[in-house]
């Protein structure tokens, strides 16, 4: 069942999926977003690369360049290619080969994915359908072995449910399925997890490895959450305001943190496998606005290391160390802040930005200002703007309770008789 | 946060300050296709009892929809309960009338979730904090806004702040705004109704600490309600573990991430990733099978038997009781037993002091 390589092995020795330079802005009424400003990696094999950072720091947008799935009103810049084939400004019709075969996406929400008025079964054969040649028949029989492989209890009998009548991690599942059914080389996900509880987040990270393993597709997976990368991540990327800052091996990123952002956010976190009387250390300050180009690194106003060189010249990513081990770090200090490690942070409690008396605005030779960036003055929650219609949003916030409209109250709605499972 | 190990709320004063005893909220579910009629009940919360003492913090975890923000709801009286006592400094407030719950508000405040939501956007921040004085009849010109800039400051904000409206603040900020409205009318209880979910982490951490700062600094006791496990070991000295609208092991922060007793603690801590890769890369996990059943419908017997692999058939029978289990920890389960394995990994130091 693996698809044949050749269709797309234009040359045999390119990555998998290389992005060069990619570089996406999004003219807003309150100026241009520059949401993406150079992000380049190289996704490998079987390989599993983790991207990390902040709400609003571009990891979806990556995503979304990726895949071709960005609103008109944004402007793409770069290259992204899959085994050297160029993805970038090709119009629907053009990617169809790629979705889904070549590459498959998995979002936060599963109802991004889902048609409520099909069953799943139905929408898992469809899938499989777009591109392989089976009757309807045995596509059903591989829909069912799909929604095995996933763990679906008794899919047999689940196949012809709807999505109404799948929880939110079952439904998750379901997308994985699908976004496994034509044995994809590599899937994207962005924040598969985020909106699932934990034991639920388990479950459906099982079945993602399930997936890995069965089909041995490389996964770039999206997550702001650094504990479901420790577990599941050959390599990270670490993004902020729109670069990556910090790219590494599981291992380097996590022992051996050398820009000061990443030692930041492994400091804030409180660990459940550590009694909690040690002081938690937060980054002072919040994340950039995207609007306009910053000068100088953006993360000078919350660094506890920056000089004048920072607020004068962004640092491009450098090899940390004396070996050149691939891993990269865009600081001025990097030295001296993987020497300083977590400490670098101080246990406060107070708001930088408060302190300064200035809430929110940074000091102007930096060019930038934080804390009311757009995105955040027009969206209801973190990360929640409008994407691509028919693309929810896939910020981190989002755990309220939303009493399930299934269960608790009114009809739920019926879907129509005829879309029987074939 | 400076309680021993296995304090419980009653040990510092003759009555705790919040005591809840089989508090009971369902909520009716209507349906039918021409005529809604109510065709059953979600069994939301389901006889849940437990104490808070001064100075104290309880953390309320579980996951989505098993009755934690019910719980909140019901003790602030925003829902009525359908039966079930809570006392406050000495007072049921289920039966008082709503003037009465007012002046009760004044020492039992709240915190949500959203801090989007939560504040008008066309109101500038000073006024929200200031309008719970102004509810309470307790607005004085000067000395009130005094007692803005006062609570600003505590939240780790300028003064200067109040004059600015919420869309100039940043997430973190916004959830200090509403903490500090909160603070104004100097409670002794506040309930945190997942404070920190919706904030980036590296921002969560600040307010925190300012909430664990709050504490010591005014004596105040939290119920903080959150689904994620590891905020919650670093700030509670007690924790409650809710499933499907039941407290099912109760005990200090030490009993329930050391030695938790009941399989369903035991699987969601080990479901809790850990931003360590090589405890990720070796630690075993209990994936539980299945999903959380319906509350219309819930299992009889033990709820937590449909997904329970030490189930037997006395769980489909008999409900186990809440039991003392060791000292000052109870436990839901015919068969408990701690296990000390679950988070005991030696954990690697993170930064480069490896
Ligand atoms: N107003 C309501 N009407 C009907 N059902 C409700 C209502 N509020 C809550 N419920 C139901 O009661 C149960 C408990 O909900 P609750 O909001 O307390 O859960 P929670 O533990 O706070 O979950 P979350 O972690 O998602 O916030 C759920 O099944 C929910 O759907
Ligand atoms: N369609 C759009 N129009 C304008 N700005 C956008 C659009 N989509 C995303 N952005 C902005 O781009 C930046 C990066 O967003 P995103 O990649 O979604 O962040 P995240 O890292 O949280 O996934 C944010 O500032 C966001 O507000
Ligand atoms: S370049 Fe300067 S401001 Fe930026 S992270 Fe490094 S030390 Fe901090
Ligand atoms: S009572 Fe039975 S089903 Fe319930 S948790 Fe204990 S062993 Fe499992
Ligand atoms: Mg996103
Ligand atoms: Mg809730």
């Amino acid at each position: 069942m693996k698809p044949s390589h050749s269709k797309f092995a234009q040359d045999p020795h390119a990555p998998l999926l290389s992005i060069e330079g990619l570089e996406v802005s999004f003219r807003t009424a309150e100026g241009t977003v520059n949401a993406v400003r150079g992000i380049s990696l190289d996704l490998q094999p079987g390989e599993v690369l983790g991207i990390v950072g902040e709400s609003g720091s571009g990891k979806s947008v990556t995503a979304m360049a990726t895949m071709g799935l960005l609103p008109r009103s944004a402007s793409v810049r770069g290259s992204v290619r899959f085994r050297g084939e160029e993805l970038l400004h090709r119009n629907e019709r053009q990617l169809m080969p790629f979705r889904g075969k070549a590459i498959s996406m998995i979002f936060q929400d599963p109802m991004t994915s889902l048609n409520p008025v099909y069953s799943v079964g139905w929408q898992i054969v469809e899938a499989i359908l777009a591109h392989q040649d089976l009757s309807k028949e045995e596509a059903l029989k591989i829909a069912i072995e799909l929604l095995r492989k996933v763990g679906i209890p008794n899919p047999e009998d689940r196949v012809g449910n709807y999505p109404h009548e799948f929880s939110g991690g079952m439904r998750q599942r379901v997308v994985i399925a699908i976004a496994i059914a034509n044995n994809p080389e590599v899937i994207l996900a962005d924040e598969p997890t985020t909106a699932l509880d934990v034991t639920v987040q388990a479950q459906v990270l099982e079945a993602l490895r399930a997936a890995l393993s069965s089909t041995h597709a490389a996964l770039l997976l999206i997550t702001h959450d650094l504990g479901v990368i420790a577990g599941i991540a050959n390599r990270v990327l670490v993004m902020y305001a729109g670069r990556p800052v910090e790219i590494g091996t599981v291992d380097e990123i996590f022992y051996d943190p050398s820009m000061p952002y990443t030692l930041g956010l492994l400091g804030s976190l409180p660990r459940v496998d550590t009694d909690g009387t040690e002081r938690l250390r937060p980054i002072p300050g919040s994340p950039p606005s995207m609007i306009g180009e910053p000068v100088g690194c953006p993360f000078a106003p919350r660094c506890p290391l920056a000089a004048d060189i920072c607020r004068e010249s962004e640092p491009p990513l450098r090899s940390v160390g004396s070996v050149d081990t691939g891993h990269l770090a865009a600081c001025h200090f990097a030295e001296d802040a993987r020497i300083r490690g977590a400490s670098l942070f101080a246990a406060t409690s107070s708001d930088i930005d408060a302190t300064r008396g200035a809430g929110g605005v940074a000091p102007p030779e930096s060019g930038l200002s934080f804390g009311h960036g757009p995105d955040e003055a027009r969206a209801p929650g973190p990360g929640n703007y409008v994407i691509a219609e028919g693309f929810s949003p896939a910020g981190p916030g989002g755990y309220e309770t939303a009493p399930d409209a299934q269960e608790t109250s009114g009809d739920p709605v019926l879907p129509p008789d005829e879309t029987e499972i074939p | 946060m400076s309680l021993p190990a296995g304090f419980t709320a009653t040990d510092r004063a003759g009555e705790p300050l919040l005591e809840v005893t089989d508090l009971v909220k369902h909520f009716p579910v209507r349906g039918g296709k021409v005529f809604r009629h109510t065709i059953g009940e979600v069994h939301a919360v389901c006889g849940v009892s437990f104490s808070i003492g001064t100075g104290e913090t309880l953390g309320l975890v579980g996951e989505s929809g098993c009755g934690k923000s019910t719980t909140a709801r019901s003790i602030l009286q925003l829902v009525e309960p359908t039966s079930g006592s809570v006392r406050f400094e000495g007072k049921e407030l289920t039966t008082l009338s709503p003037s009465e719950m007012r002046g009760v508000r004044r020492e039992l405040q709240v915190v949500f979730q959203d801090p989007y939501a939560s504040l008008d956007p066309k109101i500038p921040v000073g006024e929200t904090i200031a309008e719970p004085l102004k509810v309470h009849g307790m607005w004085r010109g000067n000395d009130g806004n005094q007692r803005v800039a006062e609570v600003l400051r505590q939240v780790g904000l300028s003064p200067s702040h109040a004059g600015r409206f919420p869309n100039e603040f940043s997430g973190g900020q916004r959830q200090r705004i509403g903490i500090a409205r909160a603070l104004i009318m100097e409670p002794h209880l506040l309930v945190l109704d997942e404070p920190v979910s919706a904030l980036d982490v590296s921002i969560q951490a600040g307010v925190v600490n300012l909430l664990e700062d709050l504490q010591e600094q005014l004596g105040l006791a939290y119920l903080f309600v959150a689904h994620d496990l590891s905020v919650v070991r670093h700030i509670s000295d007690r924790v409650a573990v809710m499933y499907l609208g039941k407290i099912v092991e109760m005990g200090s922060r030490q009993q329930i991430y050391g030695q938790p007793a009941h399989p369903y603690t035991q699987a969601l801590l080990s479901a809790v990733p850990v931003p360590d890769p090589r405890i990720e890369r070796e630690r075993k996990r209990i994936v539980l099978p299945g999903d959380v059943p319906s509350p219309i419908d819930p299992p009889s017997g033990c709820r937590f038997r449909t997904r329970c692999w030490k189930a037997q058939d006395i769980c489909v029978t008999q409900e186990p009781r809440l039991d003392p289990f060791d000292e000052h920890h109870t436990v839901a389960c015919h068969f408990a037993a701690a296990d000390r394995e679950v988070l005991s990994f030696s954990p690697t130091r993170r930064g480069s002091s490896d």
